[in-house]
């Protein structure tokens, strides 16, 4: 296991040095256009597969649950935020002196797949008519998308997320602009394909005008017209207060609680919640009984 | 230009440093706190993330509610982005920390610290954790009249119940648990949260038919809004320091500042400890290098003592890049509160027989007010959460893979894993129809686990930190037990649908770097360098029973603070 772990890291540093994708995807030459067009189309795989369009929950849920994460362009953002996300610069550069990691995370994901691959643990076998069907009119033509697409864009959603799953394994490294390369676990990249695209798609984020705006001139309607997931989630947009109080909970002898009585929390009344507010007791406390549930080993 | 010479500077204005500064300024002590991220509220830095501003505040007069109210926008996913540890700058991204695995560091840098995004949660240690574990040099008695003195300045009460707290207590009754009404818990049993939010204005009452709107005075305290993690300004149009929820920048910054002897330098990064060696014998501290964030430069402060009050993550960082003598527990023993989520979601119909309302609307309430404790292995707690964050923290990660991956046919859940696709959409369709329980165990120290610095790999403050967590079969049985208890308290409440997360390692509540009786002595003095003192959660020496610790570390620094004045000055 720990040879397994040493060839892994070998590899991804290889990925990095060799500048990506395309020491990754084996093409033989490319411009960063293609550089860029392989991260996008990547992005996209990888939204396509965390919130996907979903037109069978029209019958169940309703007609606004059918659209997902690409209805919003929400990759683009998510690169946008992964070339943001870290600083490792001096101040006076400002953004240039973030890491810009959306390149790297596309590279890892195609070794994932790859070994997806090896491992014979895909369910589906990879096609590049899957990068195909997620074009949009004003894309790239199709041989740009034939030719670039990575292993990662080829499989299918479920086997993109099983490829997601075998990262935690690995180191990924990173190269910030002081030209110092360093290693990240490569769970990060999981985490940020998978959970930030999940937070930033139920988030207030598609509401702004513009995000990458400075904080003071952020608009935001606060409008759940304007946010695909909040109509998703039924979430009615953030508020300065509910009047939802029910009360306080307490006994009928005990100093938490008080007041008249609003509901009962157990059948035989011995817990209560109340219009009015008690206290905590300072009470007197003897621990010489505790036991460990679960003793630390020695 | 802050001046030159103080009798202590403290690195770090999070949860625990204002209070240090506090005790420190009203025992006549000359203080300057030197805080990483900006200073939200105040009026020297009206956009603390776009532009410098000013250098310095002293003066209670530079805080303004109405700047809170602006800057704390509760917009979750920019909320988020701006208080998550990094350099105000908004063009920059957040410091780098390598962690484990695909979990993660919730950390905030600001004046206030991670009590910006705390929900407020006040309890006190379970007794046997100080008392019978093996850890703590000094006993719990010894924190009882710092604990009350904080619950005092933080208004500590118990939390209001809404729809989703009173939803859990028919759950844990259901499942035949006792009410707790105690601050010193010693038995297993539910509780409302000892919340350090001013509690809401009556008329907030369901039955009172309230129709006006949510700003001060018109209500005062808590508006029942949730938003206490992306900052929690509310009431809009109150004054600074009559916002409900008490962090550290509402309870503890004001009185410090009214001293007189109190000065905050915002933006300022500590790279360096420098250290005398007069006799021979251990060094002293004798003052700090800091470093401008937005200019990049760098300026030196002489002290009588210097504090470190940087985290749990950054205390031990900044020791080992200070080149201080080496200690083997400088940045082990971490406990991070190991924590899983379990979800319930419940039928309509069912929820109205129970609730008398077919929804239970996690957005309104407190974040976090209801809590189930359990000495020996930790606590649950319900939280609610906006859409975006409840994604992440319930459904976005975990240690077992997506749940198609899971077979749960003999497990107490229904499913268990990461949720994406498809089944996440159907999930997040159910929001308002949602409990969370949040799992926080009693993980204990061990030495592997902690902070190391990377040679050779630095930012602009010095080598990164490494962050390494690794749960022993004690802490995971712990967090399995509880896990399974949320299960059946949701159970009892009526879920149709249980979910674990099986949440990988998580560093929310991050603490124990800098263990007393292991680096710092009883008065969190360092053992190997005199002057220099610990005030903040890496000095706890274990995770406090697995309740949320800031109470303890605000206690603890509040005593520190104490000991600092009886030795030096």
């Amino acid at each position: 296991m720990e040879g397994n772990n040493v060839t892994r890291r070998t590899v991804l540093r290889g990925v990095a040095a060799g500048g990506g994708t395309l020491a990754v995807s084996g093409q033989a030459a490319g411009s960063s256009t293609t550089f860029d067009t392989h991260t996008k189309i990547t992005f996209r795989a990888i939204v396509d597969a965390v919130l996907p369009e979903t037109p069978g929950l029209e019958d169940s849920l309703g007609a606004e649950h059918v659209p997902g994460g690409l209805a919003v362009d929400l990759e683009a953002f998510l690169i946008t935020y992964a070339n943001d996300l870290f600083t490792f610069g001096l101040p006076y550069v400002g953004e240039v002196g973030n890491i810009p990691i959306a390149s790297p995370v596309a590279a890892v994901l195609d070794l994932a797949a790859k070994e997806l691959l090896a491992e014979g643990d895909n369910e589906d076998e990879p096609s590049v008519d899957r990068p195909l069907s997620l074009l949009e009119p004003e894309d790239e033509s199709a041989w740009v998308v034939r030719f670039v697409a990575g292993t990662f864009a080829k499989l299918s959603r479920r086997d993109r997320l099983r490829a997601i799953g075998l990262l935690d394994g690995y180191e990924l490294e990173l190269s910030p602009v002081s030209g110092t390369v360093f290693e990240a676990d490569a769970g990060l990249v999981g985490q940020l394909v998978v959970g930030f695209a999940e937070v930033i798609y139920y988030s207030e984020w598609e509401g702004y005008d513009e995000f990458t705006q400075p904080p003071s001139q952020r608009e935001h309607a606060n409008d759940p017209a304007e946010v695909q997931s909040w109509r998703q989630t039924g979430y009615p947009g953030f508020s300065d207060g509910y009047a939802a109080l029910r009360g306080y909970v307490g006994t009928p002898d005990g100093p938490l609680g008080g007041g008249d009585v609003w509901t009962e929390i157990d059948d035989d009344g011995a817990v209560l919640v109340t219009r009015d507010s008690g206290h905590f007791r300072e009470n007197d406390y003897d621990t010489s009984d505790y036991e460990e549930p679960y003793p630390e080993g020695a | 230009m802050v001046a030159s010479e103080y009798d202590a500077v403290i690195v770090g204005a999070g949860g625990d440093g204002p209070v240090a500064a506090w005790k420190l300024a009203e025992a006549g002590l000359s203080v300057l706190v030197l805080e990483a991220g900006p200073f939200h509220g105040n009026e020297k830095w009206p956009k603390p993330h776009e532009d410098p501003g000013g250098e310095a505040s002293s003066s209670i007069e530079d805080l303004s509610g109405e700047l809170l109210d602006e800057q704390f926008t509760t917009r979750e996913f920019e909320m988020v982005n701006k208080l998550i540890f990094g350099p105000a700058d908004h063009e920059r991204g957040f410091y780098f920390r390598k962690f484990p695995g695909d979990g993660a560091i919730l950390q905030c840098s600001g004046v206030g610290g991670t009590t910006l995004h705390y929900t407020g949660n006040h309890p006190r240690a379970y007794p046997a954790s100080i008392d019978e574990q093996g850890h703590w040099p000094i006993d719990y008695a010894d924190l009882v009249p710092y604990y009350q003195e904080i619950e005092e300045m933080c208004e500590v009460a118990p939390a209001p119940v809404t729809a989703k707290e009173e939803l859990f207590f028919r759950g844990a009754a259901a499942a035949g648990w006792d009410l707790l009404d105690e601050l010193n818990v010693t038995e297993p049993g539910y509780r409302p949260q000892p919340n350090a939010i001013r509690q809401p204005d009556e008329k907030l009452h369901v039955d009172a038919d309230y129709d006006g709107d949510f700003q001060y005075p018109e209500v005062e305290g808590d508006t029942l809004a949730l938003g206490n993690i992306a900052g929690n300004p509310h009431p809009r149009g109150a004054p600074f320091e009559e916002k409900a929820k008490r962090a550290s920048n509402i309870s503890f910054v004001p009185p410090a500042l009214k001293t007189g002897n109190v000065t905050i330098r915002p933006n300022a990064f500590v790279t360096d400890i420098h250290t005398d060696t007069w006799f021979g014998d251990d060094p002293s501290a004798t003052g700090v290098e800091f470093r401008d964030t937005w200019s990049g430069d760098k300026e030196d402060v002489e002290a009588e003592v210097v504090v470190l009050a940087a985290g749990a993550i950054e205390t031990p960082r900044l020791w080992k890049n200070a080149d201080l003598p080496e200690n083997d527990w400088v940045g082990s023993g971490m406990t991070i509160h190991f924590g899983d989520n379990v979800m319930g979601l419940f039928e309509g119909a069912d929820l109205d027989g129970t609730l008398g309302t077919d929804t239970v609307d996690q957005f309104q309430g407190q974040d976090i007010a209801a809590r189930f404790d359990y000495p020996g292995l930790g606590m649950l707690q319900t939280v609610g959460t906006t859409p975006g964050l409840g994604a992440i923290l319930g459904f976005g990660a975990s240690a077992s893979g997506f749940t198609f991956q899971n077979d749960t046919s003999d497990a107490p859940w229904d499913t268990m894993g990461r949720l994406a696709g498809r089944e996440l959409k159907e999930t997040l369709a159910e929001y308002r129809r949602m409990l969370q329980i949040l799992v926080v165990s009693d993980d204990r120290p061990h030495e592997r686990n902690g902070v190391t610095v990377v040679p050779g790999v630095s930012d602009e403050n010095g080598s990164i930190p490494l962050v390494n967590y690794v749960p022993s079969d004690g802490d995971k049985k712990r967090r399995d037990e509880l896990a399974e208890i949320a299960a059946e308290i949701l159970r009892e409440a009526g879920a149709s649908h249980v979910h674990r997360s099986d949440s990988p390692p998580t560093a929310l509540h991050v603490q124990s770097t800098m263990r007393m009786g292991k680096v710092v002595d009883t008065a969190c003095e360092a053992y190997d360098v005199d002057r220099l003192f610990v005030a903040d959660h890496s000095a706890l020496a274990n995770s406090v029973g697995g309740v949320n610790p800031t109470n303890t570390g605000q206690a603890l620094a509040a005593r520190t603070a104490e000991k600092i004045v009886d030795r030096y000055f």
